[in-house]
């Protein structure tokens, strides 16, 4: 009996650590399949929440920079982007294009009512913004001379850059366009942007083609002087309207930059969280080339620049004089001038 | 598996659902838009200010008394720029849509009556008045108001010009003559001397550079006297009860900064200038009733919404450090407080 126990008992025993060990192993497994299970869920909160602005971000960043074939067919169309990107750390030029894409026009075939040039140099924190007059009379890319802005309605992005890189003698390395719908919503996504008006903004001719029925109607607005927190609607007056400034476009291009330092200083505020809801606003209003981790890093990069460190420069005769060129008023460039001023501000 | 495991195990899944959905709420909960802007009866003033004080937020208008805000019992619009009515009351612009009037309303906000009406079914009688002050003797009311060129429908400027109070639909005079195409003239500051300071804005058309000036007159479109140079660039200017200080807001348009500065006036110029808030956008000073402290408007930080701030011995050669008196509001910057005893 006793030896026929105690094997038993062995085998108990045995059987007893075995299943002790098993069930020490089933434990640890299952709570290692919870862990793993929460941290999906968590997970899937994430994608969940990000995914929309991915989304977004997927049509509106990493843009191809390609022609549309141009209103005379003459646009090179399909060339690939001439903006390449610089070295890490070295400066770089961003092309910023906006504008009037209200129901007067057909979706796409655009002027670029704003045409700014950025460097940007990580190194020393400085930035210098170079606006380019819409009417200066060009060679544009897609053949012939033109007014600057038409270089975008002929053949969208690569055009542009082209006629500019051609003109200036500036290398792009990026682009970014933004219509009237587009830079209301950036402004109303940053919960409004402070600004300190210059002057006083009264337009009895203002367009009225962003909340009215009739694109061709006008309205008479007013933005009072002094510092303010505007909305996107009135920034976008602010920045728009030239019927009641004595500098007409060159006012306008001031304004516009003094805008950008602005939205500049908003986004310092905004966290990763901000994304969806910013890109998910955004929609068609905006375009770029640039890649989403790009458009990241050169935000966090924006956070370092002072106000002092941003030089805003506008074009201002003897840069260009007024001009009647094939029946339109234009502006007829001083290369001279305007080679030294790209040359004080771009160096290579 | 026993029915108590299948349970504990639709149980974790659930709360593993849970716990996904938990993520993306909070990540919700963690964007920065708004600012916290809270309706200010909801608030509490950081500072208790003797006196009452009007203010406006979001087309609104409200008192605040000791630490406490009320709104006032406005007629609907779109309420700003407030400034002390004849006898204890107020003046206020009510904005609307291509045009703004100004009326006279009892201290709780309730309209009593219009003073300028600014609206019209024709499009191009519609005018903006803005800016009212009362002369003194208060008998006269100044404001700004967009004039535009008859032969030039391009060219509309702000200036200024006078009406009676008891009478304001007779025809105005006109105190400024603006400089065209340049904004004009705005924030009448009417003396008791019968003179008049305002900020008159203009453009260096070779330099590109905008600027305005604070410049005084003695009586309408009559010599003009500068206060302050183009580089100095200051406007909304204030002058304490005892016509001795003048507050003004000058501003850096290169780096975007305006500051609060206060100078002795003699009446006729100002003296050395007194740093009283580097801002970084310090907005429309407004004297205590006795004349020692100011409040003026100004954000946090640059790019957040305005709050009111406070600094004690506004007028002294030691002026305090500016107080902050509001928190989480959005005021409106363009509209200088009324500071009533």
């Amino acid at each position: 009996m006793a030896a026929g126990t105690r094997p038993r008992r062995r085998r108990a025993g045995l059987s007893t650590h075995k299943s002790s060990f098993s069930w020490g192993r089933h434990r640890t497994l299952l709570a290692f399949l919870v862990v793993v299970g929460f941290a999906i869920s968590g997970l899937s909160g994430v994608v969940a929440y990000f995914l929309p602005a991915v989304t977004t971000a997927f049509h509106v960043t990493g843009q191809a920079t390609t022609g549309k074939g141009g209103r005379n067919g003459t646009s090179k169309g399909t060339i690939q982007a001439t903006a390449t990107p610089p070295p890490p750390g070295a400066p770089f030029t961003v092309l910023l294009l906006g504008s009037d894409n209200d129901a007067k026009f057909v979706a796409g075939q655009v002027l670029t009512q704003t045409m700014i040039l950025v460097r940007v140099d990580p190194q020393t924190h400085k930035a210098v913004m170079l606006s380019i007059p819409r009417d200066l009379w060009v060679p544009i890319a897609s053949g012939g001379s033109a007014k600057i802005d038409a270089a975008y309605l002929d053949g969208g992005a690569t055009d542009a850059i082209q006629t500019v890189e051609n003109n200036f003698g500036i290398s792009v390395n990026y682009w970014a366009w933004i219509g009237l719908g587009g830079l209301v919503q950036l402004v109303n996504q940053l919960g409004g942007v402070d600004v300190i008006a210059q002057m006083p903004i009264l337009d009895d001719q203002y367009p009225y083609d962003l909340t009215g029925n009739n694109p061709y109607a006008n309205q008479r607005i007013a933005v009072l002087p002094g510092p303010q927190r505007l909305d996107g609607v009135n920034a976008l007056t602010y920045v728009r309207s030239r019927h009641g400034d004595i500098l007409e476009d060159i006012a306008r291009s001031q304004k516009q930059q003094q805008l950008l330092v602005d939205i500049k200083d908003a986004a310092k505020h905004l966290n990763l969280t901000d994304i969806p809801r910013i890109a998910s606003a955004l929609g068609n209003g905006v375009r770029t080339d640039m890649a989403l981790t790009q458009l990241s890093s050169i935000a966090a990069l924006a956070k370092d620049f002072s106000n002092g460190g941003v030089q805003q420069v506008v074009m201002l005769p003897p840069d260009y004089s007024n001009a009647v060129i094939n029946g339109q008023d234009a502006l007829a460039p001083n290369w001279p001038v305007i080679n030294a001023l790209v040359a004080q501000y771009f160096p290579k | 598996m026993s029915p108590r495991q299948l349970l504990a195990s639709l149980a974790t899944v659930g709360l593993m659902a849970l716990f996904g959905f938990g993520v993306w709420t909070v990540l919700g909960t963690l964007q920065t838009r708004g600012s916290n802007v809270a309706d200010p009866t909801q608030q509490q003033a950081l500072v208790a200010l003797p006196g009452t004080l009007v203010v406006a937020q979001n087309g609104s208008l409200y008192s605040l008394h000791g630490l406490s805000f009320s709104k006032l019992d406005t007629a609907p619009g779109n309420w700003v720029q407030v400034a002390p009515g004849p006898s204890g009351d107020l003046l206020a612009v009510d904005k609307g849509n291509g045009y703004s009037n100004v009326l006279l309303l009892n201290q709780q906000g309730q309209t009593i009556r219009t003073l300028l009406s600014e609206s019209s079914t024709q499009f191009f009688n519609n005018h903006f008045a803005y800016y009212p002050r009362l002369s003194s003797n208060r008998q006269t009311l100044f404001y700004a108001w967009n004039w535009v060129d008859p032969s030039a429908n391009y060219n509309v400027d702000f200036q200024i010009q006078a009406v009676p109070l008891a009478n304001p639909g007779t025809t105005p005079t006109q105190w400024s003559i603006p400089n065209y195409y340049q904004g004009g003239d705005v924030e009448p500051l009417p003396l008791s001397n019968g003179g008049l300071i305002y900020a008159k804005y203009a453009v260096n058309t070779t330099t590109g550079a905008t600027y305005s000036q604070l410049v005084s007159v003695s009586s309408p479109e009559s010599q003009l006297n500068y206060l302050t140079t183009p580089a100095q660039n200051c406007s909304e200017p204030a002058l304490n009860p005892q016509a001795t200080e003048l507050a003004m807001i000058c501003t850096d348009n290169q780096t975007q900064t305006s500051t609060l500065q206060v100078a002795s006036w003699n009446g006729s110029s100002l003296g050395p200038i007194r740093l009283l808030s580097a801002g970084p956008m310090a907005a429309m000073p407004t004297w205590s009733p006795d004349g020692k402290s100011l409040v003026f408007m100004d954000p946090l930080k640059r790019s957040y919404p305005f709050q009111m701030w406070w600094v004690p011995n506004a007028a002294g050669s030691k002026p305090g450090v500016p107080q902050q008196v509001t928190q989480n509001l959005s005021l409106t910057a363009t509209s200088a407080p009324v500071w009533y005893p």
